[in-house]
């Protein structure tokens, strides 16, 4: 089922006066609406990407706030457009970063961020969508939008609508700041409340803090900033025992899979006590994914991390297996001239195992649209070459949110949480001066 | 069996839908299935990260209990599971909760409703309740009925009723139940529930037929000589004379587990993998089927009740000395019968069925026989050709096996049979879940695929109809033959297929 929407025009308010109004929207309950009764979910959504593409006329259309096709087409025009690397993912800070600074204001474009829902996301029936908009004009006055909307009733049903309300704060960041005080009033506390940070972690770190307070649920994407501050606040809130779900670990998906998958024969599942060496090659040098891809193997075979160091295009890690032996494992950037949109994106597994009987087991897993890169070459050719998997999914990011939103939990994933710790621990491995 | 190593990449890997937030209102919470079956599947489903944080169980049922005696009570008889997981468990039992109910009370219904509306508020729920109906079966209707006229089922999109089987006691009682319950919800509001259908491996008959092109083309009456189609347990009938007493082997397994099976070995391909594409076709085979004699249903169904037997060190009683149980009882622990299915695919081929207590072994299985090569080229080494089979183990030890013949070793040109076997146990990391998580889960999601509609549980009614009214009219003419506990059943039930000059399979 698709809810139907009747969304309002959104009123403009001072921000002062939203409370006042959404008391009054909801004051005649005997009218047949009640306020849902779901959940908040307030999204930090700076789309400073879109924002500049759309400011310098490389986006014909209104910002959304949304991952849509037309944005990552933009992006690649921009990348040409002012001779950035190939290699830069469109979606990466990196670019936004960049098109900051080229001057212009060739496009003028609408704004409507946190006033359309995506279908999977209205599907759940929020209680409130509370949207923080920052501007890329820093010093930009805050405004407060505010609709009511009404999922349409069944035929014959009887009741009244479920309702909920959408609210943007727009301007610039500091406005927000400043107003940000405001937001525990809109938040209902017997709902849960989710807080989606679209935004690079590491990020304007007091709306951030304030933001995602416990108890407060926490999406977060450690495939937008750099990896440092990523992993470092991911692994620091989960530490905290604060429910986090991370979008980038959801992309993992596929790739998990298809590597459980090359073991779940029976003859080859007793390989993975054996593994010797395992080769992880990602796109640049944004190495969340991989690190969370490397930790999660390593979580899963039990395995201690002893060492890591960094070489030029290389993080190198030593792992104790359960029984004693090393295990190296090796985490190589590569670039790539046409990257997928998120930076980070894992290219290429490759895993040997050597069990005592000989038989050696290389297990090797290539992405989808690039192919084996690097991994083919090497000395594998003498080797047991058993398994070349395609991973499949890659939801929309819209559908990873809902996803995380459909099915609340108040605490982190626990392989997400052993996840995170190890792949936090194996970056500051590699952080510490070499001996 | 020797254990299989896990795979531990596996885990957490499932690729499972997302329960919503809600709350699950059980009727009967102080019985047996709720503790034997309910809560803990529940809990695994807890275990497992499917069960989100908002979530409430409200256990209803006579007794004066609170929430902490429910509690309690559940965490007592999980044992050992809750010792193996206390921190879970404690965060588990906060979403359970008690309201005695009776519901031939009205205003104890409007209690409930109070009560579902503060939970909802406690727990986020979001207005979305499956209400479990496990009651006696003869409170069916009027507890639908109870639900309904308090408002409960009226929310189509938000409110589910699940019923546990029997559905009806025949054909006339069904239709009259599925009156009843169609007029207090929608069919989609509507579970009926055969846990096995909930079994990964009566699920995997789909897949096996319609995701693999080599089966389809030989699943047909060109291929196929005959199917047998069996349910047999090892264990008596335990403390459940009362109920057993009153339904026997056909009511309590063929008409709704053997008949589900058959429907799913035996339906055509659906045009869509959706509910209710699957479910018209099951509806059109079992429409579609009858039994082989419907005038003189006597000679297509035997009908057999255990003796005593055992060994000397293990004795097992004959039904007739079971507690709870009629010394000169005719109810029949033990059914064969024998159908055909009036379609292009199936016409002619003989389906078995058979179920039965105090068999040799525990097993449910179909086993589909193929037709014998057109000439026979080879001699076989054990005598005879082994005629090709195709078995798929719903339990225990789930699985398929392909039996077919290969070249003895040696200079001679001989065949003898060998088997080639898929364990779920061995091919994939993790075992399978038991069939009511499967079955709680997709209830909650509201997605009825594993559910039967209501013109299947007529068609199935219908289709033993004949043999229902023969034990009522001519009781004589259908003996329930006595066989030694721990046999694989009587001897009239091995002349049933050797009069078409077949045996059943003894695995």
């Amino acid at each position: 089922m698709v809810p139907q929407f009747t969304l309002q025009a959104p009123l403009k308010l001072p921000p002062h006066a939203v409370t006042n109004h959404l008391q009054q929207l909801w004051e005649h309950p005997e009218e047949g609406y009640n306020g849902s009764a779901t959940f908040t979910l307030v999204v930090w959504e700076p789309a400073w990407l879109e924002q500049h593409l759309a400011r310098l006329g490389l986006l014909q259309d209104a910002v959304m706030g949304m991952q849509r096709p037309c944005l990552v087409d933009a992006a690649r025009r921009a990348i040409g457009a002012y001779g950035l690397p190939s290699a830069t993912a469109p979606l990466s800070s990196t670019l936004a970063q960049a098109l900051a600074t080229q001057p212009g204001e060739n496009g003028h474009y609408e704004d409507l961020r946190g006033q359309t829902i995506d279908g999977s996301i209205s599907e759940l029936q929020p209680h409130r969508m509370i949207t923080l908009a920052p501007t890329i004009v820093s010093d930009q006055p805050l405004d407060a939008l505010v609709a009511a909307y009404c999922s349409l009733p069944e035929d014959n049903s009887p009741g009244g609508s479920v309702c909920g309300d959408v609210l943007v704060f727009r301007g610039g960041a500091g406005s927000i700041a400043t107003e940000l005080d405001l937001l525990p009033q809109l938040i209902p506390g017997q709902l849960p409340c989710w807080v989606l940070w679209e935004g690079a972690l590491g990020e304007h770190t007091d709306i951030f803090e304030r933001l995602a307070a416990a108890p407060r649920r926490l999406i977060v994407d450690t495939a937008l900033g750099d990896t440092e501050p990523s992993l470092r606040i991911l692994a620091q809130r989960i530490a905290a025992r604060q429910a986090v779900s991370d979008l980038n670990w959801y992309r993992l998906g596929g790739w998990r899979e298809s590597l459980a998958r090359a073991f779940d024969a029976q003859g080859r599942r007793a390989a993975l006590n054996h593994v010797v060496q395992v080769d992880i090659d990602v796109e640049g040098d944004q190495l969340c994914q991989g690190l969370l891809l490397a930790a999660w193997i390593a979580s899963r075979l039990q395995w201690s991390l002893r060492a890591g160091h960094r070489q030029r295009d290389s993080s190198v890690y030593r792992f104790q297996r359960p029984d004693g032996f090393m295990v190296d494992l090796r985490l190589v950037s590569v670039p790539v001239g046409f990257p997928k949109p998120h930076a980070g994106s894992i290219l290429g597994l490759r895993l040997l195992c050597k069990p005592p009987d000989g038989r050696e087991l290389c297990v090797v897993l290539c992405g989808e649209a690039s192919g084996c890169m690097r991994l083919e070459g090497g000395d594998i050719s003498s080797r047991d070459l058993v398994e070349e998997i395609v991973p499949l999914i890659e939801g929309s990011l819209e559908v990873q949110e809902t996803r995380v939103l459909a099915g609340g939990h108040d605490t982190t994933n626990p392989l997400l949480a052993t996840t995170a710790q190890l792949a936090d621990q194996m970056l500051a491995a590699t952080a510490a001066p070499t001996t | 069996m020797a254990a299989t190593l896990t795979n531990p990449l596996r885990v957490g890997l499932r690729q499972e839908r997302v329960i919503p937030p809600q709350c699950l209102i059980i009727f009967g919470a102080s019985g047996d299935l709720t503790h034997r079956k309910l809560i803990p599947a529940l809990f695994e489903l807890f275990l497992q990260r499917r069960l989100s944080s908002e979530f409430a169980v409200l256990g209803c049922a006579r007794r004066p209990w609170s929430d902490q005696v429910f509690r309690q009570t559940m965490a007592e008889r999980l044992q050992p599971t809750v010792a193996a997981h206390p921190q879970a468990w404690e965060q588990f039992s906060q979403g359970l909760f008690y309201e005695p109910v009776d519901l031939q009370q009205p205003e104890h219904l409007a209690r409930l409703a109070q009560r579902l509306e503060q939970v909802d508020r406690q727990r986020a729920t979001r207005g979305e309740r499956t209400f479990y109906l496990s009651v006696s079966p003869a409170f069916y209707g009027s507890g639908a009925r109870a639900l309904a006229g308090a408002g409960l089922l009226a929310d189509r999109q938000r409110s589910r009723l699940v019923i546990e089987k029997p559905f009806g006691t025949d054909y006339a009682s069904a239709q009259q139940l599925n009156r009843v319950v169609k007029s207090c919800g929608q069919e989609n509001q509507l579970f009926r529930i055969d846990h096995y259908l909930g079994k990964e491996t009566v699920q995997n008959i789909m897949v096996l037929r319609f995701a693999n092109s080599i089966f389809e083309p030989l699943w047909n009456r060109n291929h196929i000589s005959s199917v047998q189609i069996t349910a047999a347990e090892t264990v008596g009938v335990e403390q459940r004379a009362s109920y057993y007493e009153q339904s026997g082997a056909l009511k309590d397994m063929v008409q709704n587990h053997l008949t589900q099976m058959l429907a799913l070995t035996a339906m055509e391909p659906p045009g869509r993998f959706e509910p209710e594409s699957i479910r018209n076709e099951k509806a059109k085979v079992l429409q579609a089927a009858h039994l082989a004699s419907p005038e003189q249903p006597w000679a297509c169904c035997v009908r057999g009740q255990y003796g005593s037997g055992g060994t000397v060190e293990h004795p097992l009683a004959s039904y007739r000395h079971e507690p709870g149980v009629a010394p000169d009882s005719t109810t029949e622990t033990y059914v064969a019968i024998k159908l055909f299915i009036d379609n292009w695919r199936w016409q002619g081929v003989p389906f078995y069925l058979r179920t039965g207590k105090h068999l040799a072994k525990r097993l449910s299985e179909v086993a589909l026989t193929f037709r014998d090569a057109p000439v026979r080229l080879f001699d076989a080494a054990a005598g005879g050709v082994s005629a090709n089979q195709f078995v798929i183990r719903i339990q225990p030890n789930e699985g398929a096996t392909f039996r077919f013949e290969v070249k003895a070793p040696g200079s001679g040109m001989r065949s003898r049979p060998i088997s080639m076997d898929f364990s779920y146990d061995e091919s994939f990391g993790e075992p399978s879940d038991e069939g009511y998580v499967r079955l709680l889960a997709d209830a909650m999601l509201g997605d009825p695929t594993l559910f039967t509609r209501s013109d299947e549980v007529e068609a199935a009614w219908r289709l033993y109809t004949p043999i229902l009214e023969g034990l009522k009219q001519s009781p004589d003419k259908f003996p329930a033959h006595p066989y030694e506990a721990g046999t694989w059943g009587p001897a009239e039930s091995d002349e049933l297929l050797a009069r078409d000059g077949l045996l059943w399979r003894r695995p």
